[in-house]
C-alpha cells in the first residue's frame, strides 16, 4: 500500500466520520431529517477554497471565474468553512424548521439540495459553474513542501485533530441534558413543547451546529482534493451518509463512526477493488453500489432499525438519592 | 392572589375545524385549589378546549387570562413555563428515554440544557442534575415507580404511562394541570390508585382541570363540573346540581 493511497483512505475516513457525527446529531439525536446535509459540506468546501485561493485575476487562475479569493493562511480557511456552514443553517432553518411538519421539512430540504446544486452548476460567475474550482491551495502551502509523503501524513494528522475536536463536541452534546431534550423532541415534539421546550429553537441550534461541522468536513476535503465542483455534492451523497448513520446506530456517536467506516469508506473501497476485476459492462459496479446502499437502508430499517451499535440507555448509577419531600411540586416556582 | 380570584379565565373561545365549530364561544373560569371536571359526549369539544388553553392548538378568537396575565397569544412552551401544563389523551411518553429521563427532561432550570451549558461539560451542570435526579426520584417513590426508573418509558403499562405523564408535568411545578382523560386505557384496579394520587395533589394545593368520561371518578374527584356539548358549555356546578338539569341529562348523563 503506497503512502498516497493510505493517506487518501485515512483522510476520506476522517471526513466521513466528521460528517456522520454531524448528521447523527441532527437526524439520529434530534430527529431532524436534513436531506440537504451535503449542501452544508459543499458550502464549507467552497468557502475554504475561496478563502485560500488568490483572486481569479491571478496569472495561473484566470481560466476560472469566481467571487473573492483571499489567500488567507491556514487554519483560517477551515475555520471559515465551518462558520459559513453554520451561517447557511440560519436562513435555511428559519424558513424550513419553523412552521412545516417534520415530513414536509424533509421534502423541503431535499428540494433545497437539488436547487442549490442546479443554481451553482449554472451560475458560472459565482463559483465557476459546472467546471468547479481547481488549484485550491493546500493548507500550509508555501510554508512546507506539499508534494512530499510526509505532507500526506501531516494532512492525516490535521484531519485526526479535527475528528477529535468534533468528537469532543458531539460527545458533550449527546451526554448532556441538552442532548436529552433533543432526544425527547425527537420522540414526541408536541409533548416536549407542552413541557416548556421550544422545538424551533432546539432544532435551530442543532441545525447550526451540524451545519458548522459539515462545513468543516467540506473544508478538509477541498484542501486535500484541491478541486470542488457541483458533481461532487449531488443529493445522493446525503443518502449515503443517512445509510451510514442508520447502519451504525442512530443516536450513538460510536455508531456514527462505525457507519462512516462501513458505508461510505467501505463501499468506496469495495467498488474500487471490484472495478479492477472487469466484471460486466463498465458501469455495472457503480450502479450496483447504489442498489446495495438502497437495500442496506431497507434491510436495516426492517430487521435492525436501531443499527449495529444502538443508542445507549442512560442509567443513573449509585444508591438512589431521593428527596422525600415532594410538596415542592405545587410550591413556589424557582423563577 | 386572593382565593376568590380564578386561576384561569377563558372568554369567548372559538375554534373551528373545516367549518365545524369544535369550540363555539366557550367562557370558563377555573378556581384555585380544586379539581374541575370537564365532561360531555364525544365530539363536544373538550379536548379541543384543553388544547386551546394549553396553546398546543391556536384559538381563532377569544382571550385566556392565566394568573392575571393575558396568555392568549403565547405559544405552548411559554404557557408551560408559566405553570400551565397539559397531558395528552393518547400516551405521549418519550419512549426511547428511561422513566427517570422522562422526568428530568421536564425539569426547568438545568444549566446543562442549553447548547453552551452542554459544551461546558459535566462539571458545569452536574450540581443541577444531581438536585433534579433527587427530586425526580422523590416523585417516582411517591407514585410507586421508583423500581422502574431505568426502564424505557415505551415499555411501561398503560396505567404506568399515565402516572409517568402526570409526574412529568409535576416536574415543571405547575400551577394548573390540564389532564386529558388521565384514566383512559388504564386497568380498573389502577384507576382508583390514580384517583387517590390526584386527591393528594389537590390537598397539597394543586389546581386541576380534567376531562373524564367515568362518572364515578367525576363524582369522587371533581367539584365543580363543566358540561360541554356541540362546542358550547351547557351546564356548570356540582354533579348533584347538574343531575337535576334536563338539558345536561339529555346531552350526556343518559344515552
Amino acid at each position: 500500500m503506497n503512502t498516497y493511497y493510505a493517506a487518501n483512505l485515512l483522510i476520506f475516513a476522517g471526513v466521513d466520520i466528521i460528517a456522520c457525527l454531524a448528521l447523527n446529531l441532527q437526524f439520529g439525536v434530534s430527529g431532524v431529517v436534513n436531506f440537504s446535509f451535503i449542501v452544508f459540506q459543499a458550502a464549507g468546501a467552497y468557502a475554504a477554497a475561496l478563502l485560500s485561493m488568490p483572486p481569479d485575476t491571478a496569472p495561473d487562475y484566470s481560466f476560472q471565474i469566481y467571487v473573492g479569493g483571499y489567500q488567507l493562511p491556514f487554519p483560517l480557511p477551515w475555520i471559515g468553512g465551518a462558520i459559513v456552514g453554520g451561517l447557511l443553517a440560519l436562513p435555511l432553518g428559519l424558513v424550513v424548521l419553523r412552521r412545516l411538519r417534520a415530513d414536509y421539512q424533509a421534502i423541503a430540504l431535499l428540494v433545497t439540495s437539488i436547487i442549490a446544486n442546479t443554481v451553482i452548476n449554472n451560475a458560472r460567475p459565482l463559483l465557476n459553474g459546472a467546471a468547479g474550482l481547481a488549484l485550491v491551495p493546500q493548507p500550509l502551502d508555501g510554508l512546507v513542501n506539499t508534494s512530499t509523503n510526509s505532507y500526506q501524513y501531516l494532512y492525516v494528522g490535521l484531519t485526526a485533530v479535527s475528528v477529535a475536536v468534533v468528537w469532543f463536541v458531539a460527545a458533550r452534546i449527546v451526554n448532556s441534558p441538552y442532548g436529552r431534550t433533543l432526544r425527547a423532541m425527537r420522540e414526541n415534539e408536541l409533548a416536549a413543547s407542552a413541557l416548556g421546550k421550544n422545538p424551533t429553537a432546539l432544532k435551530m441550534t442543532i441545525f447550526v451546529v451540524g451545519g458548522a461541522i459539515a462545513g468543516l468536513s467540506g473544508a478538509i476535503l477541498v484542501g486535500f482534493l484541491q478541486v470542488w465542483a457541483p458533481s461532487t455534492w449531488l443529493y445522493p451523497e446525503t443518502i449515503i451518509l443517512f445509510a451510514a448513520v442508520i447502519v451504525g446506530g442512530r443516536g450513538n456517536n460510536v455508531g456514527a463512526i462505525l457507519g462512516a467506516l462501513l458505508v461510505p469508506v467501505g463501499f468506496e473501497e469495495v467498488t474500487r477493488l471490484l472495478g479492477r476485476m472487469n466484471i460486466g459492462p463498465p458501469n455495472l459496479i457503480p450502479a450496483l453500489e447504489w442498489v446495495c446502499i438502497g437495500l442496506l437502508i431497507l434491510g436495516f430499517l426492517w430487521f435492525r432499525p436501531k443499527g449495529v451499535v444502538p443508542e445507549q440507555r442512560r442509567v443513573f448509577p449509585g444508591a438512589p438519592a431521593v428527596e422525600e419531600e415532594t410538596r415542592w411540586v405545587v410550591g413556589k416556582r424557582a423563577h | 392572589m386572593p382565593i376568590s380570584e380564578p386561576m384561569l379565565g377563558a372568554r369567548d373561545i372559538h375554534r373551528h375545524f373545516e367549518g365545524m365549530h369544535a369550540v363555539d364561544g366557550v367562557s370558563i373560569e377555573i378556581m384555585p385549589g380544586r379539581i374541575t371536571g370537564l365532561i360531555g359526549p364525544n365530539g363536544a369539544g373538550k379536548s379541543t378546549l384543553m388544547a386551546v388553553l394549553a396553546g398546543t392548538l391556536p384559538a381563532l378568537s377569544g382571550t385566556i387570562v392565566f394568573q392575571g396575565e393575558d396568555i392568549s397569544r403565547l405559544p405552548a412552551y411559554q404557557r408551560a413555563r408559566r405553570g400551565l401544563v397539559r397531558t395528552f389523551q393518547l400516551p405521549s411518553e418519550f419512549g426511547q428515554l428511561t422513566v427517570l429521563e422522562n422526568l428530568l427532561v421536564a425539569a426547568p432550570d438545568n444549566r446543562g440544557e442549553s447548547l453552551l451549558g452542554a459544551l461546558l461539560g459535566k462539571r458545569y451542570w452536574m450540581p443541577d442534575e444531581t438536585r433534579l435526579v433527587a427530586q425526580a426520584r422523590g416523585l417516582l417513590k411517591r407514585f410507586g415507580l421508583l423500581p422502574k426508573e431505568s426502564d424505557y418509558a415505551g415499555m411501561l403499562s398503560g396505567g404506568q404511562k399515565r402516572l409517568l405523564e402526570i409526574m412529568r408535568a409535576l416536574m415543571l411545578r405547575p400551577r394548573l394541570l390540564l389532564l386529558d382523560e388521565p384514566m383512559s386505557g388504564v386497568h380498573p384496579s389502577i384507576v382508583n390508585e390514580i384517583a387517590g394520587y390526584l386527591e393528594q395533589l389537590r390537598d397539597d394545593g394543586l389546581t386541576i382541570l380534567m376531562v373524564e368520561h367515568e362518572l364515578h371518578i367525576v363524582d369522587r374527584l371533581c367539584d365543580p363540573v363543566i358540561v360541554m356539548a356541540q362546542g358550547k358549555v351547557i351546564g356548570q356546578g356540582s354533579m348533584a346540581v347538574l343531575r337535576r338539569q334536563p338539558e345536561v341529562v339529555d346531552a350526556y348523563l343518559v344515552g
